[in-house]
């Protein structure tokens, strides 16, 4: 069922491969290499190809790697435990081999394969055929639902997740509106209630915590709410609250259980999130590397001699990193995937006498964010101008981001900048829909054409304007202002864009068919260094949209990156490692203040080092 | 009770000589004579330059040679990770070969942990796909040529046209021409790049002589060309790198 299992060292030497089809597999494996391993990613060890489904294992004693390939649409349920159970087998059988380093030997290891192979095999087939056991009522989500939540309305289904926002603002409706009927019905749930609300009150703050940072993006309403009180339900639950109608002997027995429930019910509500993650580290938990040291000795030999880095020893230190991390800027999931490769990486190593587990972590860790910032690709500007010329064709630049970035201003000093080396620039106004973006750009083209007149370069008009005032669509001005260019010969046209939300739809639509209709030979986003977990979703939805309304199988997407307001942040530079995780595209340029000289190249070294001071 | 005394009062007599602080003062003069020789052997052994370091874009074939050079085998092989370093014994002289990845994220860090201790330079280039990728190629080859401690070392550099078995590969006059003109260029436009926002890393030293075409005989630094294959060997191709292994030898 396996098409590929093949154990390589990490200086790219394979050492044993079986194969059972006769297929190249070195492409697919080179880019599980480049995509996955190199670009930090290794949290999830599963990454697809073609036809074929990747899966690998990192030996980090033994600077190993461990892959098995498969065709997508099997889904094998025992690769995992396979992956693990060969790479025991494996080390354990050549660890003399391995430790002296002699990847060039045979190693005769077909029979094992083919043994492990099998008992994983029956192992599937004896999951798959134990009847699947019930789950218990507690286990089942819908014990954590609240009672109003199930109850299915229409014109809910657009606001589910505000659900319970909306449930909370109407309960002081739910309690004004309920009729006193007896007083001491009223007092035995006042106090029921009473009680209920001191024993959550301790609950509340952890319930707060996980639900803070999703809240953050959805639209806060600054008008005076009403107090919300954790006694999930609205106005609509108002007869099963009302206990007025009922016998009073029993009526606090069966308020106490009947509220309980639905206490229960509305907290694990909000910590549904928090609990599942929890279980997930938990499971990553049990699958520690099963080096333990035992024994008397064992104090000893933490101090003197080798010891393996396991998940437990490292979680604090990589928790305090990603608090470090997310200090300086970077976005939590970034923080959190980066930590979680680093883990992947160091896993089962073995650390010299004099080595701490925080120094290795820390020197890993730098490693990573260094790898993450040089780029994946060259990255010089003017070379591709001058190859562009040489075809005879202009080299066309656009620029696109959310409003507010320094999109026109960062044009107008990668215009000084060219113009400076000597090749004349075209700059195409497409904002056509901010007031006075045509002017803004009419100036600049005044002030650079004062301080590169034509008579310094031989007669020759260095920056020109392309424009069509304001309200015409942005896509055909561009396809003009290029056409203009090859006519006149200039050798550079600068697309300056309107700014746009991320979740505009209509106006990532204009944008993508301007990309599509142009075909620019750079595609750059402008993003701002202030800004924080924004950034992840402003270049995912720049990148989705650019790819979804291109018709092409092949979609133009963003290929760099101009970090822009560089200057206003000290040290808090971990905008730009988001950005650079997110698309892998390298950063372009930088820019460091508003007058023409202020625009820098990206120095890997400086940036990392500030981040991790 | 006379005895002791007398044994006392010998040891009182033999105690001056160590107690005279001339011997002392020599004694430690020595020890730290003897220290400073040890450190420096030391210190010199690490700065010794004895490596001769595979490098070049990726897929151009390093590993592959790597292990052809040293083990004289053929392995099957992936894009590395890490770089390979294994002793390497020639007639002369014991050289340690180090393969260095060709990843683009990674060249950078390995040439710069290995570079100090470099004796010679092999610069792998994929002669079929030279001509698409001649940008590339010449860009990594400028970067590592224009290096600060490259330049001041100023070891021999060789570039090797590798995969010579395929039909469509290209011969050592013709990429040195391609790299020779491509290096004009990018020459230019790499010393009008943007200064770096923490401007301490910044060469300005200009390639070749200035107002006349690049070759590669205007450098300080010998460089060479030569042709190899290292794949397979069926017996119309067979694998040959002599070429490199005399060079190597020659060093």
């Amino acid at each position: 069922m396996l098409d590929l299992f093949s154990i390589f060292s990490k200086g790219g030497i394979v050492l044993w491969c079986f194969q059972s089809t006769s297929d190249i597999f070195s492409p697919s494996v080179n880019s599980l290499i480049r995509n996955v391993i190199l670009q930090e990613r290794s949290g999830n060890n599963s990454y697809n190809h073609n036809a074929l489904t990747l899966q690998y294992k990192l030996d980090n004693e033994f600077e190993l790697v461990f892959v098995v390939a498969y065709q997508k649409i099997l889904q094998l349920s025992y690769v995992d435990k396979f992956l693990n159970d060969i790479h025991l087998e494996f080390r354990d059988k050549y660890k003399n081999d391995l430790q002296g380093g002699h990847y060039i030997t045979d190693f005769d290891f077909k029979t094992t394969f083919e043994n492990v192979l099998r008992q994983c095999e029956q192992w599937a087939k004896s999951q798959a055929k134990i009847p699947k056991q019930m789950r218990t009522f507690e286990d089942s989500l819908k014990s954590k639902k609240t009672v109003a939540s199930m109850i299915e309305r229409k014109g809910d289904e657009k606001n589910k997740k505000s659900v319970k926002i909306v449930e909370n603002k109407s309960i002081a409706n739910g309690k004004v509106e309920e009729p006193v009927d007896t007083d001491d019905d009223l007092i035995a749930a006042n106090r029921a209630k009473l009680a209920q609300k001191l024993a959550t009150k301790g609950k509340k703050d952890v319930k707060k915590s996980p639900k803070s940072p999703t809240n953050a993006n959805k639209v806060v309403d600054r008008t005076k709410k009403p107090r919300v009180w954790e006694l999930g339900g609205d106005s609509r639950d108002l007869p099963s609250l009302d206990f007025s109608t009922d016998k009073e002997g029993d009526v606090e027995v069966a308020a106490d259980t009947q509220l309980i429930g639905q206490m229960t019910g509305a907290i694990r509500d909000l910590e549904v999130e928090s609990e599942e993650s929890s279980s997930e580290e938990e499971v990553e938990q049990g699958k520690p590397s099963p080096k333990k040291s035992g024994g008397m000795f064992s104090i000893f030999k933490g101090l003197v001699g080798s010891k393996a880095l396991t998940e437990e020893t490292m979680r604090p230190v990589l928790d305090k990193m990603r608090d470090h991390l997310i200090g300086k800027n970077v976005a939590a999931d970034i923080a959190n995937k980066l930590c979680d490769s680093v883990s992947t990486k160091l896993d089962g190593k073995v650390l010299g006498t004099f080595d701490s587990v925080a120094k290795t972590v820390k020197a890993t860790l730098t490693e990573s964010l260094m790898q993450i910032l040089s780029p994946k690709r060259r990255v010089d500007i003017l070379r591709d101008c001058l190859h562009a010329k040489q075809q005879g064709r202009p080299y066309v630049m656009s620029f696109c981001g959310v409003n507010g970035v320094g999109k026109s201003t960062n044009l107008a000093k990668i215009c000084f900048w060219l113009i400076e080396n000597d090749l004349s620039v075209l700059i195409a106004a497409c904002d056509t829909f901010r007031a006075g973006a045509v002017e803004q750009l009419r100036t600049h083209t005044r002030r650079l054409d004062a301080l590169h007149p034509p008579q310094a370069h031989g007669g020759r008009r260095m920056v020109h304007l392309y424009e069509k005032g304001y309200g015409k669509d942005a896509a055909g001005i561009a396809a003009e202002a290029i056409r203009f260019a090859a006519d006149s010969k200039i050798d550079i046209v600068l697309i300056d864009t309107a700014g746009r939300m991320q979740d505009n739809e209509p106006l990532m639509r204009a944008l993508a068919k301007l990309i599509k209709v142009n075909e620019p030979d750079l595609v750059l986003f402008v993003g701002e260094a202030l800004v924080g977990n924004e950034a992840v979703d402003q270049l995912v939805k720049f990148n989705q949209a650019l790819a979804d309304h291109s018709s092409s199988s092949n979609p133009h997407v963003i290929d760099g990156i101009v970090l822009t307001k560089f200057d206003t942040i000290d040290d808090k530079v971990g905008a730009a490692i988001s950005m650079t995780y997110i698309t892998g595209q390298p950063i372009v340029f930088v820019g460091t203040g508003q007058t023409y000289t202020d625009l820098k190249a990206l120095n890997a070294n400086a940036v990392v080092h500030a981040l991790m001071k | 009770m006379e005895s002791e005394s007398e044994v006392i009062k010998e040891k009182i007599h033999t105690d001056p000589i160590l107690n005279d602080p001339r011997y002392i003062t020599l004694l430690s003069v020595v020890l730290l004579l003897v220290t400073l020789v040890f450190w420096w052997c030391f210190s010199r052994r690490r700065s010794l330059r004895n490596s001769v370091l595979l490098t070049g874009l990726s897929d151009a074939g390093k590993t592959l040679l790597f292990v052809r050079l040293v083990y004289s085998q053929y392995r099957q092989t992936f894009t590395s990770m890490k770089a390979n370093i294994e002793e390497y014994i020639t007639s002369n002289n014991t050289l340690r070969i180090v393969d260095l990845p060709g990843q683009e994220r990674l060249r950078n860090k390995f040439f710069d942990q290995y570079k100090n201790s470099a004796k010679a330079i092999v610069y792998v280039v994929d002669s079929v796909t030279i001509q698409k990728e001649i940008r590339d190629v010449a860009e990594y080859l400028y970067t590592i040529l224009v290096d600060p401690v490259i330049q001041s070392n100023c070891p021999p550099l060789l570039i090797l046209c590798n995969k010579q078995d395929q039909p469509m590969a290209k011969g050592s006059q013709v990429i040195r021409s391609l790299l020779e003109k491509e290096i004009n260029l990018v020459r230019v436009t790499k010393s009008s790049q943007l200064q770096a926002t923490d401007s301490s890393q910044s060469s300005n030293t200009y390639l070749g002589k200035l107002g006349k075409e690049f070759e590669f005989s205007h450098l300080s630094c010998s460089v060479e060309l030569l042709e190899s294959s290292a794949s397979t060997g069926d017996d119309d191709n067979p694998t040959d790198i002599k070429a490199l292994q005399d060079w190597i030898s020659n060093l």
